[in-house]
């Protein structure tokens, strides 16, 4: 196999900027807790959120309307992800303008939006069907 | 995204009925994961560029500092705007990414040689560090902190590392990168031609998912669609007149400082010192700029009052004199903040009385606060009492 010398140098200026990383971060005085945090993320992710939303999947998507459905989940999934820190945070903020929002609410009415659009996609999706198929 | 065919996930005896696991579902392949990856590393590009932005202009270093560019007064609204949005909208190209590729986690025999285990080593490094910077700074513009490190300094240090492990992670897969890269490549076309309408179902799915968490957060610093932020832990029309702040009067120990006890001092080479009515007997500018704050949300305000420039040159100042400016607040960080000589005598650069025509609030910095073009929010340093003209 053929390795370019391009691709070398690409490999060796990217183990550059990761020594650039490391160095920076052997000056942290609690690199313990950065560690934890670094390995607790991959075991988060493999362990705990990649087996739930295959799980979901596998239970959820399935029948004929695999695609909207899909996307409807995926869709709802990121909204309430990027939603859980200001749903969650715990303690009273620094003032008032900070997360000033009824956060609860809104994230509730960003998931009836994903509800109602992928209902009028698949109810348009049958409607373009029945005329393609009249009945005879 | 969802609905892949997890045989087995029971990680038992090694190479048992359940383990490596199966999975029958489809997407799991090179061109869905190049699809999403080159969105991805442009969401990390933007990220990490304006991320050294904003390090640069918040901690820069000595031989930057005195030359940092105070134009275009929009740059740090622009670019830490840039940054949340970027990082936000790689949550969803991150998870999508990473569940394409989540197979390979369970690849066997698990190391096939050197090469294969360093190369593993680095997928680990690239995926720890990717979750971890965008789960941290995520949380940060919640201003939630719950980890035992101090926030800045480790999301910058980690930034590099995913920054490196992405190029290199680039030139270990560039052949498969490019054996995927269109729909017409040889290795897209090697790949089940009926998988075709499932990816590109996929992929929409995933556009609208980042068009949905941009749209719901990006007002926070894009106004235009300040009426459809519900998910940003900010709101630009929330807050003391209508702007929001970040350390309150109270938090920084000022309280309400009484106009006639207030004194501004301007140190240098001919040192004097103003009252608040002389300060507001000396010819007022108005300008319109932006306060930026590095966790992302920004908003546009009027503000009127005295230039630095003609306070420093009162005081007889050099025209490339740098300066620095001392708040009187007795709690909290940045207390005390330096300008360049670009920023000091940039006509824009105010010490501000009044913003939106309305004296100042406490919370706002009342009685005098700095406002200067193209700087990070924490350092348009507010209940300013004293300048210090530097060189």
């Amino acid at each position: 196999m053929r390795t370019s010398v391009t691709r070398v140098l690409t490999g060796a200026a990217g183990l550059a900027l990761m020594g650039v990383g490391a160095s920076l971060l052997l000056d942290v005085p609690d690199l313990t807790g950065v560690v934890v945090w670094l390995g607790g993320a991959v075991v988060l992710h493999d362990a705990l959120i990649a087996p739930l939303v295959l799980l979901i999947g596998l239970v959820l998507v399935r029948g004929g309307a695999r695609g909207p459905v899909r996307g409807a989940l995926l869709v709802a999934g990121a909204l309430t992800a990027v939603a859980l820190p200001v749903l969650l945070r715990p303690g009273k903020p620094a003032n008032s303008s900070v997360l000033p929002l009824d956060y609860p609410r809104n994230w509730l009415l960003t998931l009836v939006a994903v509800a109602t659009v992928t209902a009028l996609v698949l109810a348009a999706r049958r409607t373009r069907r029945s005329r393609r198929r009249p009945p005879s | 995204m969802f609905h892949s065919g997890l045989a087995a996930a029971v990680m038992g005896r090694m190479k048992s009925r359940f383990f490596p696991p199966v999975f029958k579902g489809g997407l799991h392949d090179a061109r869905t994961a190049t699809s999403i990856g080159r969105w991805l590393g442009l969401a990390f590009v933007v990220c990490f560029v304006t991320g050294l932005i904003s390090h640069v202009l918040q901690h820069p270093p000595e031989w930057l500092a005195d030359d940092l560019p105070s134009r275009p007064a929009w740059g740090y609204r622009l670019t830490q705007g840039l940054h949340v949005a970027s990082g936000i909208a790689a949550i969803p190209l991150l998870l999508a990414k990473l569940w394409t590729v989540y197979p390979r986690l369970f690849a066997w025999p698990p190391v096939r040689s050197v090469r294969h285990a360093l190369e593993r080593v680095s997928v680990a490094v690239l995926v720890a560090a990717a979750v971890f910077e965008v789960a941290t700074g995520l949380l940060n513009t919640a201003q939630w902190y719950p980890w035992p490190f101090s926030f800045v300094p480790v999301h910058y240090a980690v930034a590099w590392l995913v920054a490196g492990s992405l190029v290199l992670h680039i030139a270990v897969k560039a052949p498969e990168i490019r054996a995927h890269w269109s729909r017409r490549s040889p290795g897209t076309l090697a790949l089940p031609e009926e998988d075709g309408p499932s990816r590109r179902s996929l992929l929409a799915a995933v556009a609208g998912a980042v068009g949905a968490v941009t749209v719901t957060t990006v007002g926070q610093s894009f106004t235009p669609l300040k009426d459809l932020t519900l998910l940003a832990p900010r709101h630009p029309d929330h807050g003391p007149q209508g702007l929001p702040v970040n350390r309150t009067a109270d938090a920084a120990g000022v309280g309400l400082i009484p106009a006639e006890r207030y004194r501004l001092t301007v140190a240098g080479p001919r040192p004097y010192t103003l009252t608040l009515d002389e300060l507001r007997g000396l010819p007022q500018h108005e300008v319109e700029l932006p306060i930026a704050c590095v966790e992302g949300w920004s908003k546009s305000a009027h503000w009127t009052g005295v230039r630095v420039m003609d306070l420093l040159e009162r005081a007889g100042a050099l025209p490339h004199a740098r300066v620095r400016v001392v708040s009187l607040q007795t709690r909290g960080g940045y207390r005390v903040s330096e300008m360049g000589h670009e920023h000091a005598h940039d006509p824009l650069t105010l010490l501000a009385l009044r913003l939106n025509g309305e004296e100042l609030s406490p919370d706002h910095g009342y009685p005098v606060r700095l406002i200067a073009p193209n700087r990070p929010g924490v350092l348009q340093t507010k209940w300013v009492g004293r300048l210090e003209v530097l060189s």
